[in-house]
């Protein structure tokens, strides 16, 4: 008993240092603090902190150093607090312009909570305690826990170091989320697998935690917020699942809303001095994290793209240059581990570039439709979205909620246009397709709720024009 | 909010109020497992104890040196010599499906320096049974189980060359 409470510390240790340093970073990265409520800074620090220890692992071994928890942890820990230290010594820069982007609005006085509020969170806090149980007490299970993330996590433990010579698992993968578990191994002093997928539950928690914090920027009041996180939270059984089995896709979906919401924020003038290269830290997060993470961020900046072209803003040119630092971020998650792989010759995938397969394009479609509106994978969340454009009507061109739907919109036909080119004999594609399209689907779903989200707040009258 | 909006907004609560009615039957199954594991202490290592294959694999592990190298002949799609992996790490570890030719299997045990041969047994059986069977290079090792281990001395072994 005393054993399992002693591990349960260390994990809690160990995870409370993931967010130390990526609070640091947050507070490094923003001007001003204060613009971020508490909730935001954990869930944006958890995610930032994940990213920066784990490309530090991926630069130790680099450097020929041999994993051990001082090694992982003092440096980049060290470096962030002299690096504060630095900021808070040095005098502060006029902020001129840049400082009237954004004036956060006077704290509402606290109202107190309603039954719904109550109803809401007891929900999601039952959603919470069986994800967590179910997680943290039975072991590793799931078909790529085992096969890929988590047994990377095993190996870079037991190897103390990214050694990939004993296993051939997809080796050209990104390693995100193998090296969090295997330092939360070095946390633990141990491979015990069950106790690290408690991760999950808080990636998910930290996910809602976000949503729930972009819908209250987007001016939804805590019960409409609150009801909107539960109902994309609560509708189908995909993003519960993904709670307990160690895939990479909960953090992909994670990082995702992330960096689209700080986007979508900056496109309304209600994100806080800081959210770009804040933006930029969750690009990079998403390369680093998953195959699929370097194009699904490539969509993102292409809606923006195409959105500031489309609104054509008085300050076109500055937005667009503005944009040039969340692809920064993306180049600098993606780069480091590009070039170890090839300098390692790891081999990587390309077998998803040969031809377009028409015919399977037409069955995706097929599939894709009735992965959108069978409510067994995301209940009612995508038909929501669907009445929610629908009522947007014509503000929808009108309005940088048009960035919103170019990326959802993107994504789909980017699934589809994967599934036109993938090589699978006419036998394994249906399989191939249910194996793969509810993951795909739970990386852009979050992004989707952001736009239920908005369509209830104009359903208190007209939509913004 | 318009009335037809209204209605609209509440129609589709109520869906979302069925919905959540309906994940709570779906999922009971599992609440319910885990908590009559939590009332037994029966969680975490103790659940993997439950499965004779895991069972198994540790009885392998306890054989094959950690920096030793072995091929495992199954198919993928079983998803068991994904587990054998995971356990069996950082044991060096190469794939082979049951119907590859003895010529391959000796080719690859020479090629990977491979000590150990572990078949699952499955639902197809193995082409090279008789080849491994009556070559010197194989013996088989007494670990009862869902499967079969060999140990290789692939100095022994004719298949330096395929082609």
């Amino acid at each position: 008993m005393i054993d399992a409470a002693l591990l349960l510390l260390r994990l809690l240790l160990g995870l409370g240092a993931v967010f130390l340093l990526g609070y640091g970073w947050v507070a490094l990265l923003v001007p001003r603090l204060r613009d971020f409520r508490t909730l935001e800074r954990l869930a944006f620090g958890f995610g930032i902190g994940a990213t920066i220890l784990t490309l530090w692992m991926l630069a130790l071994t680099w450097l020929g150093q041999v994993f051990s928890l001082i090694l992982i942890l003092a440096p980049p820990l060290a470096l962030t607090g002299a690096a504060l230290l630095l900021k808070k010594l040095l005098p502060r820069r006029a902020n001129g312009t840049v400082a009237q982007a954004f004036q956060p609005a006077a704290p509402p006085p606290p109202t107190p909570y309603t039954v719904w509020d109550w109803l809401f969170l007891g929900l999601l806090a039952a959603l919470f305690l069986f994800a967590f149980l179910r997680a943290a007490l039975y072991p590793m299970w799931a078909w790529d826990a085992i096969a890929t993330w988590g047994c990377k996590g095993k190996i870079f433990y037991q190897s103390r170091g990214l050694d990939l010579t004993c296993i051939d698992a997809h080796n050209y993968y990104p390693n995100l989320l193998p090296l969090l578990l295997s330092y939360l191994y070095f946390c633990l002093g141990r491979v015990n697998d069950h106790l690290a997928q408690g991760l999950f539950p808080l990636w998910g928690a930290l996910l809602l935690a976000l949503l729930y914090s972009f819908l209250r920027r987007m001016g939804l009041n805590r019960t409409r917020a609150l009801g909107v996180t539960a109902f994309f939270a609560l509708n189908g059984t995909v993003f519960i699942v993904h709670l307990y089995i160690a895939y990479a896709d909960l953090p992909l979906a994670y990082l995702a809303l992330a960096g689209v919401g700080l986007l979508y924020l900056w496109f309304t003038a209600a994100a806080p001095r800081g959210s770009l290269a804040l933006a930029a830290c969750f690009f990079g997060g998403m390369a680093w994290c998953k195959y699929e993470g370097p194009p699904l961020a490539a969509t993102v900046l292409l809606a923006a793209v195409l959105t500031l072209a489309w609104l054509r803003p008085p300050d076109l040119k500055a937005r667009f240059l503005g944009l040039g630092i969340p692809l920064l971020g993306l180049a600098l998650g993606l780069l480091p581990w590009r070039l170890f792989a090839a300098l390692r010759h790891l081999e990587m995938g390309a077998d998803h570039l040969q031809q377009l397969y028409p015919h399977q394009l037409l069955a995706g479609c097929s599939y894709l439709a009735a992965a959108l509106a069978d409510p067994f994978f995301f209940g009612f969340l995508w038909p929501a979205l669907a009445l929610a454009l629908i009522l947007s009507g014509r503000a929808l061109w009108k309005s940088p909620l048009l960035f919103l739907v170019l990326f959802v919109a993107g994504n789909l036909l980017a699934i589809l246009l994967a599934y036109g080119l993938a090589p699978t004999s006419a036998e394994e594609f249906p399989s191939y397709v249910r194996a793969t399209l509810d993951r795909l689907l739970l990386h852009i779903t979050p992004v989707a709720a952001l736009i239920v989200g908005k369509g209830l707040k104009d359903l208190q009258g007209r939509p913004e024009e | 909010m318009r009335n037809w909006r209204r209605l609209l907004f509440w129609f589709l609560s109520a869906l979302w109020g069925l919905q959540v009615v309906w994940l709570a039957w779906y999922f009971a199954p599992e609440v319910q497992d885990v908590a009559w594991r939590l009332a037994q202490d029966r969680t975490g290592a103790a659940i993997r104890q439950e499965d004779s294959y895991y069972r198994w694999l540790l009885s392998l592990a306890a054989i094959i040196p950690p920096q030793a190298s072995y091929v495992f002949l199954d198919n993928y799609q079983a998803g068991k010599e994904i587990e054998a992996r995971y356990h069996l790490a950082p044991r060096r570890h190469t794939l082979l499906t049951p119907d590859v030719s003895p010529g391959f299997l000796f080719y690859t045990l020479c090629q990977e320096k491979a000590s150990y041969l572990i078949i699952r047994e499955g639902d197809k059986p193995w082409e090279s049974a008789d080849a491994v069977h009556n070559s010197a290079g194989f013996r088989l090792l007494p670990t009862p189980g869902p499967g079969l281990i060999f140990q290789v001395d692939h100095t022994r072994l004719a298949g330096k060359f395929y082609d």
